[in-house]
């Protein structure tokens, strides 16, 4: 799976300074240190930047000068974003379009003027769609849309986007319901998710387990990258296929081919988070002391 | 016709309220509400009036005539429902503890009064303040030691308070949440720690007709659905509805008595229909009109 380090984003205090004060060298670090990690895009996020629309084309040249991996530009803004494309040496990533009017206008044009790769979300005018049939209805315009435009469906990343399992567990199931579909609906397109919203509201301590593991359970239903922790080390190689152990045990449970009394306690809470994921066991917080 | 027909894995769990010789059972159906083509429901919802310590200020006279009589005694109340109203069980709603100084043991000693007095199980509401709900429950508790109430209501964050004393002295818990199936079970999960599971009810907060009802509805339906159908056991409790304040506050229900019967009788129907087996109403006549629908 494709793995977009998101720790150059605007929300971090520390980020966000570096990039008011220009501090170059905090943030190739940083860009470095993802790259060791073994992340295969560096996501650039830097908010909507309506002053100064040219920090992006700044960002990239910096990045660039450290980094020999493409990049993923996260903004808003068209005009930071057609600043960054202009000077990136590898095809890059943008990051995102959507099925809202105001975007299909501005922001998908880039993607065909640049060929380059470009993630688009299932939002539209009408919101963020509840279940796996409106996230295809909604998908299937805004592709139809960017065909027209030129950018073929190899370029498109579709977001079905992940909200919080502790608001909505069904929409969760729903998205993985949405993957299957995918392939069907959009030959040859590709897909990313946003993996923490996931466990957005879930207590801090239990968020890793949550995302690691729903990432195998779409990566095996074909999710093609993800937008994730950089320094989530265990889900790094879990994705790159360092922990066979732990994807056998989600594969098992997914299949309901797995015998609980057989399990250690780290085992048993794999299975018990793969159910609540599945839709399978009603979500609570306490989900792994049941 | 058999083959055709489903069975779910879960049942849920029977309640006994009230101690020997005068308790009432609600919960027990392994199948959804009312589907007795499918499975058993062994006791239909039962119907509680409720009584208030302490005069209701902003009562419609059409509500408050029922009990003029008897309105400054929450003991003639309380027999009143039973006697001439017919109520399966009283419901007492602590609103004299909506105030910064009760006094606790008198509280729970008129509790103890009029749970001796009925021959019917008593429930104990407190007004919801978590700080005030756990004084005046847990004074309760002790007090009527073995008359196995039913307390409430039960939060996250006074659940361990309430439930150690409702555990010692053997009374029933109401657990509440705010029309949130996630948090309803979170909190079934902490008490069942160490409160037994047969001595829940679930309270996912209920809302009158025309003011969420149908948040109401979905959580409650969910909630039966999540325990028999998926068999979850942190959800095999029966569920209660407490809607006669809910209902009565609403302008529609004061405005006229028909009104305000076919509110508070539309809203407690439906309840049931979602799966509620213990409603707590206000009027006497809305409970004949919900008994009549569902005998």
């Amino acid at each position: 799976m494709i793995l977009i380090g998101e720790n150059i984003h605007i929300l971090s205090k520390a980020v966000s300074d570096a990039i008011k004060e220009k501090n170059t060298k905090y943030l190739q670090d940083l860009a470095v240190k993802q790259a060791e990690a073994g992340v295969d895009y560096i996501d650039l996020n830097i908010g909507p930047a309506r002053k100064d629309p040219e920090i992006m084309l700044w960002i990239v040249e910096s990045i660039q000068e450290v980094v020999n991996l493409p990049l993923s530009l996260d903004t808003t803004n068209p005009k930071a974003m057609e600043a960054g494309l202009s000077v990136c040496k590898i095809k890059p990533l943008i990051n995102s379009a959507s099925g809202k009017e105001e975007s299909k206008l501005e922001m998908l044009p880039l993607a065909q003027k640049y060929n380059c790769d470009v993630i688009v979300s299932v939002l539209t005018d009408r919101g963020i769609p509840t279940d796996a049939t409106s996230r295809a209805e909604a998908i299937m315009e805004t592709v139809a849309y960017a065909n027209e435009l030129g950018i073929p469906n190899e370029n498109i990343w579709v977001d079905p986007i992940m909200m919080p399992i502790s608001v909505d567990q069904q929409q969760v199931v729903e998205l993985i319901e949405f993957m299957q579909m995918l392939p069907e609906i959009a030959p040859g397109i590709k897909s990313s998710i946003g993996l923490s919203n996931l466990s957005n509201g879930t207590p801090h301590h239990l968020r890793a387990i949550l995302n690691r593991i729903e990432l195998i359970i779409l990566q095996r239903y074909g999710l093609y990258s993800s937008i994730v922790d950089s320094f989530d080390h265990e889900l790094v190689d879990l994705m790159k296929g360092r922990l066979p152990k732990i994807v056998d045990i989600i594969y098992k449970t997914m299949d309901d081919e797995i015998d609980l009394s057989s399990l250690s306690i780290n085992e048993l809470n794999i299975a018990k988070t793969v159910n609540v994921l599945m839709g399978k066991t009603l979500y609570s917080h306490s989900w792994l002391e049941i | 016709m058999k083959e055709f027909l489903e069975s779910y894995k879960g049942e849920i769990k029977e309640v006994v309220l009230g101690k020997e010789g005068k308790s009432l059972i609600i919960g027990g159906e392994n199948t959804l509400p009312f589907h007795t083509f499918e499975g058993k429901m062994p006791h239909l919802p039962v119907l509680a009036l409720e009584v208030w310590d302490k005069e209701p200020e902003n009562w419609p006279e059409h509500l408050l005539s029922n009990f003029s009589d008897v309105i400054s005694s929450p003991l003639k109340w309380a027999k009143k429902c039973v006697d001439v109203f017919k109520a399966d069980l009283v419901s007492l709603y602590l609103a004299s503890t909506d105030s910064d100084e009760f006094d606790s043991t008198k509280v729970a000693l008129m509790v103890k009064e009029i749970a001796e007095s009925l021959p019917v199980p008593l429930t104990v509401q407190g007004i919801g303040d978590k700080d005030k709900d756990v004084i005046v429950l847990k004074e309760v508790a002790k007090v009527c030691a073995g008359e196995s109430l039913l307390l409430g209501p039960v939060v996250k964050e006074n659940y361990e308070e309430i439930g150690k004393a409702a555990l010692e002295f053997g009374h029933s818990i109401i657990v509440q949440s705010p029309l949130d199936i996630n948090l309803a079970k979170e909190l079934n999960v902490k008490l069942s720690k160490f409160f037994p599971r047969d001595k829940i009810v679930i309270d996912p907060l209920s809302s009158a007709l025309g003011y969420g009802l149908d948040y109401t509805f979905s959580i409650m339906e969910r909630i039966k659905q999540v325990a028999v159908i998926h068999g979850d056991d942190l959800m095999k409790m029966p569920m209660i509805a407490s809607i006669g304040r809910e209902c009565w506050k609403t302008k529609e229900a004061k405005e006229s008595k028909e009104q305000g019967v076919l509110w508070e009788a539309i809203t407690g129907l439906t309840f049931t229909l979602a799966g509620s087996n213990l409603v707590v109403m206000n009027h006497p006549e809305s409970l004949n009109l919900i008994r009549k629908l569902i005998k």
